[in-house]
């Protein structure tokens, strides 16, 4: 740790707070600087689609990471509203929009990324709304509660939360998805029916399998139109485009760091260490190997920032970190809750516990996948204690039986005892 | 103390939590390592029920995200959550288990 005395984050998202607090949480006395293009200390993604969007002006709930005196009491140079304009690996500084050049032992890159900008939605166009910061979900919620109809482009994560919010606040709601099935990419196809039911229980229409024909954005306070392939007509007052993210790697690029050609994140190993030893990057913008997985992958969630954020950390100041937890990730929509462990995979074979009731208040099943016998992706709807109980039978990839797993008469947590010490022998 | 009658014993089982409602506020009594605990039910991060959740190493885990407070001391362990829970004395007698709200 003696010749690092110098610490540099670029990024004032989840995983930047993270790191500094696991710095210091390592003994690291060094300077720690963090700077942040946006206005706002470190805040919790999650909420903007939910909460966030749906609070009155004046009750917004609090989704600060830390507390406010934080970064002060630990000594953290936060500095926010400023753009790190260039990295400098060789030299290794930075240089910051006011002039501001800032040399390192050590940068961690928690860049995060931007909305995918889709041609011909430009973010300028007053109908048009993109989601990643605060203050976008600021400008979308003031334009929800002056809506009678939105349009949703996008049937991902993002895109559902966001009209299942708009639903909520008493909006028409209109969501287009180009592929075949929501959540395509992440879940089985029984799950996407299920969660595609429930949404048209909610009164939100979606058109499936629709490409974009043709779309025209009027004035402001005047209707757009949106043409689908079918020559589906939606007049509506305002347009979601949620179609992903792009991961910011300018800065990485710039400072020759290497990239990963499919997913476009900043590559870096076991230890979030870049190409460059004294670069780190952490969150949204890396792509990474993992046990159990073929390629490199890219996650975008909550826990990923943390994770990599303290394992960075950790290996910054040349401290033994514990590896990183099981992949998990959440949503929370149409009245839902909905928690994966572990990522999908081809071939897996689901089994399913419990009622997927699309229309129920609150619906209760399990989706485990299994290869050979063995878990290695689960969905819980509203059972996340449930999902709990289960995870070390995926983090051992242990045998299950498919048929007692579906046996509601015996509780989860009773069942994942007996496989466990089934498995201790 | 006022001492309210809560549960039985043999009521929640090794490692459960039950959900009790006394004079509207919403409580969990859990059972964990031959102990009893209360505290309050609700996750101080978002609407959730603790006595849905999962109880390890003397913590209770929202079933939501998976927030933990300690059992003992009702004290925010990890994010999301960063506000304690209130937890509450406990006793039992004979078969009886009481709280003292």
């Amino acid at each position: 740790m003696t010749d690092v005395s110098s610490i540099l984050v670029i990024g004032a998202g989840q995983a930047a707070a993270v790191a500094v607090a696991a710095l210091r949480d390592q003994g690291y006395q060094g300077r720690v600087t963090v700077v942040g293009d946006e206005a706002h200390a470190p805040y919790e993604r999650p909420p903007l689609s939910k909460d966030v969007l749906a609070a009155l002006d004046t009750e917004e709930p609090g989704i600060s990471v830390k507390e406010a005196d934080f970064f002060s009491q630990r000594d953290i140079d936060l500095k926010l509203g400023r753009q790190v304009v260039s990295l400098d690996a060789e030299a290794r500084q930075a240089t910051l929009s006011d002039g501001t050049v800032i040399a390192y032992d050590r940068c961690l890159l928690a860049t995060g990324g931007t909305a995918r900008q889709l041609p011909g939605f430009p973010a300028q166009s007053p109908q048009v709304h993109y989601l990643r910061t605060l203050d976008d979900a600021r400008r979308l919620r003031a334009a929800l509660r002056a809506s009678r109809r939105a349009v949703v482009i996008g049937g991902g994560f993002l895109g559902l939360e966001v009209a299942s919010t708009a639903r909520r606040m008493g909006v028409e709601v209109s969501i287009i998805e180009t592929a075949a099935r929501v959540l395509a990419r992440a879940v089985p196809e029984a799950f996407s029916d299920w969660l595609q039911a429930r949404v048209a229980a909610s009164g939100a229409r979606l058109y499936l399998g629709q490409a974009i024909a043709q779309a025209s954005l009027g004035e402001a306070g005047q209707p757009a139109r949106i043409i689908l392939a079918d020559g589906t007509t939606l007049d509506t007052d305002m347009i979601v485009v949620a179609v992903g993210l792009t991961p910011a790697t300018g800065l990485a690029q710039q400072a020759g760091l290497k990239l990963d050609p499919v997913n476009a994140g900043i590559q870096v190993d076991a230890q979030c260490r870049s190409s460059d030893p004294f670069v780190y990057a952490a969150g949204d913008c890396t792509s990474q190997l993992r046990d159990g997985y073929p390629g490199p992958l890219r996650l975008e969630s909550w826990q990923n920032a943390n994770e990599q954020a303290r394992i960075a950390a950790c290996a910054m100041v040349g401290a033994p970190a514990e590896p990183a937890a099981y992949p998990w990730f959440w949503t929370d929509q149409f009245d839902c809750n909905v928690q994966m462990l572990g990522l999908p995979q081809p071939d897996l074979r689901y089994v399913t516990r419990g009622q997927p009731d699309p229309q129920g208040p609150a619906p209760k099943f399990i989706m485990l996948g299994m290869r050979d016998g063995r878990p290695c992706h689960a969905l819980a709807v509203n059972a996340g204690g449930d999902l709990r109980a289960l995870r070390p039978l995926l983090e051992r990839a242990l045998p299950v039986d498919a048929q007692r797993f579906t046996d509601e008469s015996v509780a989860m947590r009773a069942f994942a005892k007996a496989a466990l010490a089934e498995a201790a022998g | 103390m006022n001492w309210i009658k809560i549960a039985q014993v043999g009521q929640v089982d090794e490692d459960e939590s039950l959900a009790v409602d006394i004079d509207g506020k919403k409580l969990a009594l859990h059972f964990t390592q031959g102990e009893y605990f209360v505290s309050d039910n609700v996750c101080t991060h978002q609407y959730a029920l603790l006595s849905d959740g999962y109880i390890e190493d003397g913590c209770v885990e929202c079933p939501l995200h998976q927030a933990q407070f300690d059992l003992r001391t009702g004290k925010a362990m990890c994010a999301p959550a960063t506000v304690d829970i209130q937890v509450y004395p406990v006793k039992t007698e004979g078969e009886d288990i009481f709280v003292s709200l």
